[in-house]
């Protein structure tokens, strides 16, 4: 089973607001997270300016020879994506439930400040169950 | 799995959780009590009322768009029909309908053939200047300025007020253009 | 008197037939708006006691309603005189209309006689909520204890009603118990009651 490095949330001004490891491979500090938020959020405007047509929303899929990229926008402008080896399944069935549970566990949270880092307990211990990866073959049935 | 299309409002709110609407109605009346002991003027109330729908509408655009399949609108009358016909069915279970278009397709009535918020409710003499569903309109507006769409919501009938129907009437003052969001300082 | 629209009109909210309470909206309606209320509250307030209290309160004005809609509703205007019997109404009748089910646990404190335990492994308002670090024992439930003195009050038997975390063996996320600690007075009461 191909293994998932990390998860990200970006908000609508490119702002990293969660982050997670999911191994021991492809670990990031810190610093080194923000950095790949912020480059992701440049890179993903970019590419829109690539498309010969209008109304491109951007990067999906990223494939590398060392890793996947796949990246989920939602409407208002939260970037969702996920790191992973090179074809790993099921992954925007995955990006698809993790926004579900965002909308969940974090936008109902009266504790949530919109645009701010999440620090949701509920959202952590969902969000943990969900890629493990028996779940996420489930996603993907 | 990933949504295939839009959804109808009538099968998304048959799969979700739901809860008794009395809940729903009662915690409401509770807080219009806790605005108007707390802030005293009607027309303060009215306001916080609108911002607190205001807050919610930034945060339900997405549960929006998620459950429903919805994506881009082509045109604010299709945004109407999605306001009226999924959004109020999926998370109120009422039924809305969309009316008196004006000429260029900005400003339309919205009226609702039920309203959870207002059983048991009656204005007392004291409150008479009270938009005691304002929540509404603001979630609207707070749902539609997160897709780039700036709208004015107001109330042109309320049946608590004395009308024969709940009509809201909303107005697309400004569509946001996607702006390019890379800036060279970033 | 119909309207033009399908609203029928009262002059009157007490010309209005009684709802059967079977009408429902999404979960996601009332978990936000209930967000709100707990933000709103926020703002108004220095401490979390105080938060608490007003939450408290809130639920309070829902606690009374519901108490004269069910008595009218479901009880034929019957109203509970005794100590468990308004315990079990707050536990099953309340519980299933306001919450859709009944509570997982109604019990008798077993240190202090006036004391009694409604809990749920988890409470309908905290379903979405993270408590933040900062806030440490605080719990939302203030709002559904507030509901269930609002009940007991305005049936006559007043009580001092709180919401607290307990962990459960075993499980990553505590249970919410309500603790109802009822008024010397109400004891009495049933104590001659019982005679």
């Amino acid at each position: 089973m191909a293994a998932i490095y990390s998860l990200y949330i970006i908000n609508k001004s490119g702002g990293l607001i969660f982050y997670k490891d999911c191994g021991t491979k492809g670990r990031m500090d810190t610093n080194d997270s923000l950095r790949v938020a912020s480059l992701w959020h440049s890179m993903h405007a970019i590419s829109q300016q690539l498309s010969p047509v209008n109304g491109c929303s951007g990067i999906e899929l990223l494939e590398a020879d060392t890793f996947d990229l796949h990246c989920f926008q939602s409407l208002p402008g939260t970037k969702f994506f996920v790191v992973c080896e090179p074809g790993t399944p099921h992954m925007e069935s995955l990006l698809r439930y993790i926004y579900e549970l965002y909308t969940d566990y974090v936008l109902k949270n009266p504790f949530y400040e919109i645009e701010m880092p999440i620090r949701c307990e509920l959202f952590d211990i969902n969000l943990t169950q969900a890629v493990q990866s028996d779940r996420v073959a489930l996603l993907g049935r | 799995m990933a949504p295939v299309g839009p959804r109808s409002g009538d099968a998304i709110f048959s799969s979700i959780d739901r809860v008794n609407a009395e809940l729903f109605t009662l915690t409401y009346g509770a807080i219009v009590r806790q605005l108007l002991t707390d802030l005293e003027e009607v027309e303060e109330v009215n306001k916080q009322l609108d911002q607190m729908g205001y807050n919610i509408g930034i945060r339900l655009i997405d549960e929006f768009l998620a459950k429903s399949g919805v994506s881009r609108c082509v045109d604010f009358k299709e945004t109407a029909e999605m306001i009226a016909k999924v959004g109020f069915k999926m998370f109120l279970g009422v039924t809305a309908s969309v009316t008196s278009w004006d000429a260029d397709g900005t400003c339309c009535s919205i009226i609702l053939e039920d309203n959870p918020l207002v059983d048991f409710v009656e204005l007392p003499d004291t409150c008479q200047g009270l938009y005691y569903c304002n929540i509404l309109s603001g979630v609207i507006r707070g749902a539609l300025e997160m897709v780039s769409m700036k709208t004015e919501v107001t109330w042109t009938r309320d049946v608590l007020r004395g009308d024969d129907a709940y009509e809201l009437q909303v107005k697309l003052l400004k569509q946001v253009a996607e702006e390019y969001p890379y800036k060279d300082d970033e | 008197m119909i309207g033009v629209g399908k609203m029928k009109q009262y002059s009157n909210v007490l010309d209005k037939p009684l709802s059967k309470g079977k009408q429902e909206v999404s979960l996601t309606a009332f978990a936000f708006l209930f967000s709100e209320l707990v933000q709103y509250n926020q703002t108004q307030v220095d401490n979390i006691a105080e938060l608490e209290r007003r939450l408290e309160d809130a639920g309070y004005a829902v606690g009374s309603r519901v108490l004269e809609l069910l008595c009218n509703r479901e009880k034929g205007n019957r109203r509970e005189t005794r100590l468990l019997g308004i315990l079990s109404f707050v536990h099953s009748t309340v519980w299933k209309v306001l919450f859709g089910k009944v509570a997982d646990s109604l019990e008798k404190g077993t240190e202090h006689e006036d004391e009694y335990m409604i809990s749920e492994k988890e409470l309908l308002v905290n379903r979405f909520i993270s408590i933040p670090k900062d806030m440490g024992t605080f719990n939302c439930g203030a709002f559904v204890a507030g509901i269930v003195k609002g009940v007991l009050d305005n049936a006559g038997f007043p009580a001092v009603v709180t919401a607290h975390f307990v962990p459960i063996e075993g499980q990553q996320r505590p249970r919410t118990t309500i603790l109802i600690k009822f008024a010397e007075e109400v004891l009495k009461r049933e104590a001659r009651l019982s005679q």
